[in-house]
Formats: C-alpha cells, sequence, structure tokens
C-alpha cells in the first residue's frame, strides 16, 4: 500500500465522476475510486487496465507471503504456484468489477477462503 | 485464397467470427505496413514452443519472440502430468533398463493402429535422448526411479519430480530468456500474412488480448524474417470444432485442456490451405472425475486404483466395461451411463482403502471432495442411490475373481490385483470421460515444415510443432508419448529456421 499515496497525488484533480459501469465496487478500493477510474485503467477507459496496473499498489512478493502454505499445500499459493509462480497477472484471477475465481479453480476444487469473487 | 474464404464460411461457426476482421492478408510484403519485425516468431508458449526457443537461442538466433494469447505461458504443457518417454537414456542405463529407439515406434506404431507415421516417431525417438539431456541443461530435475506407463514394452516414462509439466515450463522459460528470447502473454495470433505465392511472410497479432474479449486489444501485423512456427496446442476445449469432428464429443463431455486450447492455430493454417489429418481422432481421458474441473486429483487416483477396483453402472448396480482397457474402449462406456432422461449418471469407481491409501492421491480426492469414504456396501447404494442386492453380489464375484485370477466377466488381466480383495471400508469417486488430447492436427514432416494440401509440398516459411501437428500418433496415443514429440518437434523447427 505503501505507493498509493504518491498514486493520490499524481491522479488528483482527475475526472471522480464514476460511469455506471463502474458496478460491483470493492470497498476497500474505495480510495482508488476517488482518485479517479483511470487510476487503474491507465489504457484508456475502453480497454482493460495493463498487467501492471496492480502494481501500483500492490507487491507480487508481497503478496506471495500473505498467501503462504504450509506442508502439502505449499504449492497452492495462489501468488507463487507451482504452475505460474509468481507470473500469474491478477486479473486472471481477479475482477473489480465482475465475480471472477482463481484460475486455479479451472482444475482443483482448492479452498482460498479468503478469495472475495 | 480460395481456401481460405471456402473455409471460412464453413468454420465460422468454429471460430470467433471476429479473428477474421478484414485486413491485408494475401499481399506482397510492400503492402503490408508492419509494425515489427523478428528474426523467429514464435506462436504459443507451451513444450514445442519453448523448446524451440531454447535450441534457437542456442544455434545462435539473435531476435526471437514468443506470442502467448492468454495471462499465462505453458498452456496444455504446464498442466501435464510431468511424463515423458524417452528411449536409451543414461538414467535408463544406470537402473539397467535395455531399450532403444526402434522399441519406441514399434510400441507407437502398434497403438497408432496402423495410422500412425513411422518417419515421425522415428525423428521423435531418435532425438529423445537429446531432448532429455536439453531439458536437464535448462534446470528440469527428473526423479531417480522411471514409470511405466500403458502400451509399452520397456519402462521408459521419465518424470520430473513436480510430476507436472510446470517442472519442464519454468525452468525453459527462464532459460529462453536468459538468450534474450522475447516472452509475450496477451498477445493472440490472428492469423498468417502470406504473398501472393503462398510464401508466409508474417503474422497478425492482436496486442493486449484478455481471453474470452475477443475484441479486447489492437491489431499489429509482424513480420517473420526466417520464419513463423505456430505452436499452438489442440482444440480439445473448442467444442463446436471437436463435435463437428467427433458427434460423441459435445458440451456434457469435459475437458482436460487449458482455457487456451481452442484450435486457433491449426485453423488458421487450414485457412492457408494446410493439409489436415486424422481430426477426428480425439482422445478422451476415462479416468476423470465430473467433481472436479481438468485433470485434478481424479485422474491420479483412478490410474492408481483401476487395476485392483470396480466400475458400476449406477442404473444397475454392476461393472459394465474391464477397468483396464484402453483409453477410448473406457471412455466410450463411461460416457453411455445415463439416467432414464439421457442425462449424465457417471458411474462409481469403487476401491478398497487399504491398497488406495498407498497412493498419495487417496490424500487429495479426500481433501478435496473428489471422492468418499463408505464403511459399508450398504452406505454406497444409499449415498448413490444404486441396487443393493445387485451391488453386493457385484462384489462378491469380484472377490472370487480376484481369487481365482481370473475375471470371466470382462477378461481383465488380474495379475496386478492378485490379493487385493475388495471389502470394507471403501473409496469411492464418480467417473465421467473428459476430452484430452488431439491426435489430429495439420501434416508436417521430418523438418518441421508445413504441408500444403494442394501440392503435398511444404508452405514455404511455415513451421509447425506439437499437438497441433496431426498424423504422428495415429488413432491413439500412448501416455507419456507426446512431451517428447513436443519437444522434438519444437527443436526441429528451431534447427530447420536457422538453415532456411
Ligand atoms: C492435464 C494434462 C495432462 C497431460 N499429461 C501428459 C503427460 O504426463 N505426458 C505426456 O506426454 N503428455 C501429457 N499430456 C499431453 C501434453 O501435455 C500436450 O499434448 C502438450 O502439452 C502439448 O504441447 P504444445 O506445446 O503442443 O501445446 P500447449 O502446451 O497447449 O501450448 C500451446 C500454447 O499456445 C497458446 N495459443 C493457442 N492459440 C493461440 C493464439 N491464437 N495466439 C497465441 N497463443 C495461442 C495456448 O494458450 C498455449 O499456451 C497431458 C495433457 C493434459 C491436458
Amino acid at each position: 500500500m505503501k505507493t498509493v499515496n504518491t498514486l493520490l497525488l499524481l491522479v488528483l484533480g482527475a475526472c471522480i465522476a464514476l460511469s455506471a459501469q463502474a458496478r460491483d465496487q470493492r470497498d476497500y478500493h474505495e480510495m482508488v475510486y476517488d482518485s479517479g477510474c483511470k487510476t487503474c485503467h491507465d489504457q484508456g477507459m475502453k480497454s482493460f487496465p495493463s498487467d501492471d496496473s496492480c502494481l501500483q499498489c500492490h507487491d507480487m512478493s508481497e503478496l506471495a507471503q500473505q498467501t503462504k502454505r504450509e506442508g502439502d499445500e505449499a504449492r497452492q499459493n495462489p501468488h507463487d504456484s507451482m504452475h505460474y509462480g509468481q507470473e500469474a497477472p491478477c486479473m486472471e484471477c481477479h475482477g473489480e468489477h465482475t465475480p471472477k475465481q482463481a484460475i486455479c479453480m479451472d482444475c482443483h476444487n482448492f479452498d482460498f477462503p479468503k478469495f472475495k469473487q | 485464397m480460395q481456401t481460405r474464404r471456402s473455409f471460412l464460411k464453413l468454420g465460422a461457426g468454429a471460430a470467433a467470427v471476429g479473428a477474421f476482421a478484414p485486413l491485408t492478408v494475401s499481399a506482397n510484403s510492400s503492402d503490408v505496413k508492419w509494425d515489427e519485425t523478428h528474426e523467429i516468431v514464435i506462436v504459443g508458449s507451451g513444450f514445442a514452443g519453448l523448446a524451440a526457443a531454447v535450441e534457437a537461442g542456442k544455434l545462435g538466433a539473435k531476435d526471437i519472440v514468443i506470442f502467448e494469447k492468454l495471462g499465462v505461458y505453458g498452456g496444455n504443457s504446464t498442466l501435464n502430468a510431468g511424463q515423458a518417454c524417452f528411449a536409451n537414456t543414461d538414467l535408463q542405463k544406470q537402473l539397467g533398463i535395455e531399450d532403444s529407439a526402434e522399441l519406441m515406434v514399434q510400441d507407437q506404431l502398434k497403438s497408432g493402429r496402423g495410422y500412425a507415421s513411422e518417419e515421425l516417431l522415428t525423428h521423435s525417438a531418435e532425438l529423445g535422448p537429446y531432448i532429455y539431456q536439453l531439458t536437464k541443461d535448462c534446470g528440469c530435475v527428473y526423479r531417480d526411479h522411471i514409470i511405466n506407463t500403458g502400451g509399452t514394452s520397456a519402462t521408459r516414462s521419465h518424470q520430473v519430480v513436480e510430476r507436472s509439466g510446470s517442472g519442464f515450463i519454468r525452468p525453459m522459460l527462464k532459460t529462453a530468456r536468459s538468450y534474450g528470447v522475447k516472452t509475450k502473454i496477451r498477445h493472440k495470433f490472428e492469423h498468417l500474412i502470406t504473398a501472393k505465392d503462398g510464401t508466409v511472410l508474417g503474422i497478425q497479432v492482436r496486442r493486449g488480448y484478455h481471453f474470452g474479449h475477443e475484441e479486447s486489444g489492437e491489431l499489429i501485423n509482424v513480420k517473420a524474417e526466417k520464419g513463423v512456427l505456430i505452436a499452438t496446442g489442440g482444440f480439445g476445449a473448442n467444442v463446436s470444432f471437436r463435435q463437428a469432428l467427433d458427434p460423441n464429443l459435445g458440451a456434457d463431455v469435459g475437458c482436460t485442456n487449458a482455457r487456451g486450447a481452442t484450435g486457433d492455430g491449426l485453423i488458421a493454417m487450414l485457412a492457408e490451405g494446410a493439409m489436415p489429418v486424422h481430426l477426428s481422432f480425439i482422445q478422451s481421458g476415462p479416468w476423470a472425475s465430473p467433481d472436479e474441473g481438468g485433470f485434478g486429483y481424479g485422474a491420479g487416483f483412478s490410474l492408481y486404483n483401476f487395476p485392483h477396483s470396480i466400475a458400476i453402472d449406477r442404473n444397475t448396480g454392476q461393472r459394465f466395461m474391464n477397468e483396464t482397457a484402453d483409453r477410448k474402449t473406457r471412455a466410450d462406456l463411461e460416457v453411455l451411463r445415463r439416467d432414464k432422461e439421457g442425462k449424465p449418471n457417471p458411474a462409481l469407481l469403487i476401491a478398497p482403502k487399504h491398497e488406495a491409501m498407498k497412493d498419495p492421491s487417496m490424500h487429495n480426492v479426500l481433501k478435496y471432495n473428489v471422492a468418499w469414504e463408505f464403511d459399508s456396501v450398504d452406505a454406497i447404494a444409499k449415498h448413490f442411490d444404486l441396487p443393493l442386492t445387485e451391488l453386493k453380489k457385484q462384489i462378491e464375484d469380484w472377490n472370487i475373481y480376484v481369487k481365482a485370477g481370473e475375471d470371466p466377466q470382462f477378461g481383465k488381466r488380474m495379475n496386478m490385483s492378485t490379493g487385493i480383495y475388495l471389502t470394507a471400508p471403501f473409496i469411492v469417486q464418480r467417473l465421467w470421460p473428459k476430452v484430452h488430447y488431439c491426435q489430429g492436427g495439420i501434416q508436417i514432416n521430418t523438418k518441421a515444415e508445413v504441408i500444403a494440401a494442394k501440392s503435398g509440398e511444404k508452405i514455404p516459411g511455415l513451421y509447425a510443432a506439437g499437438e497441433v501437428s496431426g498424423g504422428v500418433h495415429g488413432v491413439s496415443r500412448l501416455g507419456g508419448c507426446s512431451t517428447p514429440e513436443c519437444m522434438a518437434f519444437g527443436v526441429t523447427a528451431a534447427r530447420s529456421i536457422m538453415k532456411a
């Protein structure tokens, strides 16, 4: 979260009015909404945000630490998985305006209790 | 170009229509506005694409690019079980296993039932020890024993320690990058760009593509100085395409493949007049469970338990197949298990816990609700609503067969069930086949050049390797035999391109 402040400064004054399309907002992203859609939609409003977009605020290796698992679940760390390491872009599993699920679930019934659809 | 247009009309249902938005495709190179130029252009980041990138890097190529349409690398290859059949490796010698490329080819020809290509199989088998070493040089780590997979006359399935193809993909991706290979996700190959004489000049790519959003991103034209390698894998996940080829493989049959296995590369090459081979030979896995997606954990559980367990039809409470018959025989019988309305009513694999517990997969299937434990036959019958008397009789009969070492019901080979009686507690998993592998594809030669249907000659500038190529395995591919073939032809394509 440390870069959020810089970010806020950068986009201060950006258009704040949210379009009707921005449904399904995450409460915990409220400050990002406050700073305008373009905070995330860095490639224009009609395009998906870039894969670096979320990484302005989130750090992959920190996330990997936070979701670390033990024992026979060690390889099920969604942010550092056996198949994709730390390379899977956030949007493969997470959606801000649309419900999604982890790509692991394409093949496995893993339990990710903290995952918010 | 007539070929392409007429194909488009037919194929429009199967292919994403947006993929064929009009643009100069058949043109002189001077007519095309190129956005990027690379020495070697590779499409697809699985075994075939990565092996080609690594080999081309070794051979001194300076500018290689890999385009991957998904957000992640590796396609089917990273989901794979990590088994690769190689003949005549130093590990085999160490373990005293005698084997040869010829023997491996003979085994494969047999399961190909007269349709496999001896020439392509021989080329791939002879490269086996080279591929084995190449992967080790990339940092792949093999287990120190070798596995026996079905249909082979020598033990030759080498498995990486991860027991997953990711044990190949991740080190190979790293190695490719160490050679300066540019790897790009979210770049979807749309179609080939050819000169009037059919020579492939480059490709059109949708940059910034998000899977499932066919209009996302922007179109760019990419020129290939030396050649284009299509390594886009199979089409198992494209339901309308596979069902057109095999009406039995509709949406109610699952699929073990990665999302991206939609046949894009194959469809685009057909559009340019490549020779289609054996497209209807599509293999389903009879070891899959409908209670999880993909290959999951259930496949490992059933593979271990089929030899000493029984598969039961829920309508009759009785067996309906030889649980160790070949993949096709079993998958065809499983998909017929349906209720009165014709809806799937998956069969039950009933395994004795005392034996099932010897394999680590039991822990996984129980933990992730892919199988359940029952302490009596009554409990199974009650839970799954099947005729108790018949089920009881079937289990008693089965145990008599185990004792006698003979299966009069379905002629199953009983040497793997000696002394293993089916007694409580039981572990029960549901069975429903999933589309697994496409034997068919476009035709290539031993140089990984793509062959034109019209002339039987190569299409200049175009190469293909991996599951997208067809005719190698014939009717049925043996377990563990795709990995080595995908890599062998990837390597071959790199060598050919570097010579071109
Ligand atoms: C679950 C599973 C387990 C398996 N286990 C084994 C095993 O243990 N041993 C064995 O020998 N075989 C196994 N197989 C088979 C084997 O893994 C595959 O045949 C092999 O991985 C195919 O490799 P490939 O490089 O041809 O294609 P893939 O690995 O599928 O790679 C193709 C890539 O191309 C990408 N792509 C597709 N279209 C486009 C496009 N338009 N633009 C850009 N990119 C595109 C795909 O997204 C994908 O990443 C298994 C298969 C599965 C599904």
